[in-house]
């Protein structure tokens, strides 16, 4: 039985165990044990802490095997992004150029430097094992991926009334971002993971400080970095799907490097505030019904599970021992129910 | 003799036919009768100071008068884009750097500008391909410099010259189509065509209101930026050598480059004089370098091309030349001196 819960500083070597297998490096997790040791122990604190309004929080959940007791992904919320300083993104906007004159109007779409989502909560830190990357693991990476919305949902007041999540964006089969190449380098000279590298662990911003301060007209780009705009990475399509089902969409943003979309979703609006609902517990074989994510627990004590549930509210929420034991939960206590698939979604 | 002169009403007859030499591709001067005839009107009344001066602009034909043929047409406005906006792209400079990531970018911006509105402006230059032998063309071209010299109160500080861009072995412009194209969808020659009847201010609108980062465009469009036309590299040099300098702004649609100077700094403006006008015969050499003699008239301008110099504030014309730039014994006339040819 697999289950999300917050980070503690007891995981530090699973946790870098992990961090040395993530591939491509992730901010989030760090492969440096002291860095990976202030990431966590951050996030201890944000857990701990009474939160009126976001801030510097950082919270960090890891998704582990109750049978084994071994961590099998990550996941991470910024609740403030760019807290103290710009978090930047491409804003697509369309601008008219028209004449009346010369009976001309066209639609110009030009990418602008955008402070918007500055302050915004941020999903990110998304790592699963590489043993869960298949059909059968898509559950555990729903769960990964969605129980940070659970807590979101559950604890309105530490995160943003929006909330947005970036996704890898589209590179070739040599690791190659052509809207990197078009743009970043222009101004860089360099590969974007030697900057990032030579930026010494500083955040985004500092090498965003770089780039181009003046809108791109997007019909002036090369057709390839033209077309990769808001696309995804092929390596990210479940997160993608993930997201959607959750209920965020693609905006108008795009990452200043990669181009890879920026997905919104106003937390109200999301599967896990607006589909939710509580049940007590029932002792229950589990099985046979539809998957659902579990959640219990406030602000300090977390816990995530997927889980088959059956009939409505009033007939409670049939959980085997295993999940009870995964939640912490005994009979009559109750628990967060929402759907993982969307009745309606055509996504499915 | 070949002369240059202030147009007159009774030309446009040989302004319409001439136009019919120039083919396709030339769009300023066009056998269009109404807007040939409005132009010369147009500089009747700036030389009889009755121009506002958003409008007022000199026209100029090239005349030999053995024949009476007109062969060629230039022209100077007096001040550009008080009516319309004058539209220039200027290539800036702009730094990203940081220190920490060791990274130091230069980068060239295209900023739209209306830098140049107020200067002076050569252009409108038409010569007869019957008449492209030595030095015709750069007497057509500088008598311009000559008449303002002649008349410099009439004139602002700066002028500019725009020279036709880069076009590829195909016709094609590769900076039109790396940007101009994106915002019009239509071929460059149908807005070269609007923009030589007066609706390049139209067109302008449409154009990025932005700067655009040249660094982030073709490589083709990069390397056509302030790159003059094959067909223009004479042109380009004789107006380098007049003292023009090309400053970092081009053309919006093609990219060609923009020449400017400040008008005291001209060779002509500096280095022409006045001489008093002596007749009498003159033994021609083979290869000898011409001089640029123009009389003083604003009515009856005239500049033609002949050997000699000035010797002790006297010029020596024969018969002939006298009477083509109209003047006569003891007349005042402005003399700008052969230069050495190099060696």
């Amino acid at each position: 039985m697999l289950f999300v819960r917050p980070a503690r500083l007891s995981d530090l070597d699973e946790l870098e165990r992990m961090a040395r297998a993530a591939q491509p490096v992730l901010h989030s997790l760090p492969r440096d044990r002291r860095t990976l040791e202030t990431r966590v122990a951050l996030s201890e604190d944000s857990f701990r802490a009474e939160v009126d309004f976001p801030g510097e929080e950082f919270y960090l959940f890891v998704m582990e095997d109750a049978k084994t007791g071994t961590l099998c992904g990550t996941s991470s919320i910024v609740a403030s992004a760019g807290y103290s300083e710009p978090f930047y993104a491409f804003r697509n906007d369309a601008l008219i150029h028209a004449s009346r004159e010369l009976k001309v109007n066209r639609k110009i779409h030009a990418l602008t430097m955008s402070h918007e989502l500055t302050g915004k909560s941020r999903l990110t830190g998304f790592y699963i094992d590489p043993s869960l990357r298949t059909p059968e693991g898509e559950a555990a990476a729903h769960l990964l991926s969605r129980a940070r919305m659970m807590y979101v949902a559950a604890n309105r007041k530490r995160f943003s009334s929006e909330v947005f999540s970036l996704m890898l964006g589209v590179t070739d089969d040599a690791g190659v971002s052509p809207f990197w190449e078009a743009v970043g380098r222009k101004f860089f000279g360099r590969d974007f993971e030697q900057v990032d590298m030579e930026s010494g662990g500083r955040s985004r911003t500092f090498i965003a400080e770089v780039m181009p301060t003046y809108p791109l007209y997007v019909p002036l780009l090369p057709g390839e970095a033209q077309r990769v705009l808001g696309e995804p990475n092929r390596r990210t399509l479940l997160a993608y799907d993930i997201h959607l089902e959750e209920g965020f969409e693609p905006d108008r943003f795009v990452d200043i490097f990669d181009a890879g979309p920026v997905l919104t979703i106003a937390v109200d609006k999301s599967a896990s505030a607006s589909s939710g609902e509580w049940r007590p517990v029932r002792d229950g074989a589990g099985g046979n019904g539809a998957a659902h994510l579990v959640a219990v627990g406030g602000a300090h004590e977390f816990r995530c599970v997927v889980a088959e549930l059956t009939g409505t509210r009033a007939d409670g929420a049939a959980l085997s021992a295993d999940a009870r034991g995964a939640l912490g939960v005994a009979e009559k206590d109750t628990v967060r129910c929402v759907p993982l698939h969307q009745a309606s979604g055509e996504l499915q | 003799m070949i002369v240059v002169r202030c147009v007159q009403p009774g030309d446009v007859d040989a302004l319409v036919a001439l136009a019919q030499e120039t083919g396709p591709g030339l769009t300023t001067f066009k056998p269009d009768r109404g807007a040939l005839a409005a132009r010369v009107e147009r500089a009747r009344r700036t030389l009889a100071n009755d121009a506002q001066p958003f409008e007022a602009g000199y026209f100029f034909v090239m005349e030999d008068t053995a024949t009476g043929d007109v062969a060629g047409v230039c022209g100077i406005e007096t001040e550009v884009g008080l009516e319309q906006p004058f539209y220039n792209y200027r290539v800036a400079t702009v730094v990203h750097a940081s220190q920490d990531l060791g990274v130091w970018t230069r980068m060239s911006l295209l900023n739209i500008s209306h830098d140049l509105t107020g200067y002076a402006e050569v252009c409108s230059l038409f010569l007869s391909p019957r008449y492209r032998t030595a030095g015709v063309g750069g007497l057509l071209s500088r008598s311009r410099f000559m008449f303002i010299a002649q008349f410099r109160d009439r004139f602002p500080q700066r002028l500019c010259a725009e020279l036709r861009g880069h076009f590829d072995e195909n016709g094609e412009s590769p900076f039109w189509n790396a940007v101009g194209s994106h915002f019009y969808q239509i071929h460059f020659n149908e807005a070269d065509y609007l923009s030589s009847h007066g609706k390049k201010s139209f067109l302008a609108e449409l154009m990025p209101r932005y700067p655009v980062y040249l660094d982030l465009l073709p490589d083709s469009a990069q390397q056509a930026v302030g790159v003059t036309h094959r067909d223009t590299a004479p042109a380009r040099k004789m107006l380098e050598a007049e003292g023009l300098r090309y400053e970092n702004h081009v053309d919006i649609f093609d990219a060609g480059p923009v020449l400017e100077c400040h008008i005291a700094d001209l060779r002509t403006v500096r280095e022409s004089a006045l001489a008093s006008v002596r007749i009498g015969e003159r033994e021609a050499q083979e290869g000898e370098a011409k001089s640029l003699v123009s009389n003083t008239s604003l009515g009856d301008f005239r500049c033609g091309a002949t050997a000699g110099a000035v010797v002790d504030g006297a010029f020596l014309l024969t018969a002939g030349e006298a009477a083509a730039l109209r003047v006569e014994e003891g007349d005042t006339v402005r003399v700008l001196t052969a230069q050495p040819r190099a060696k």
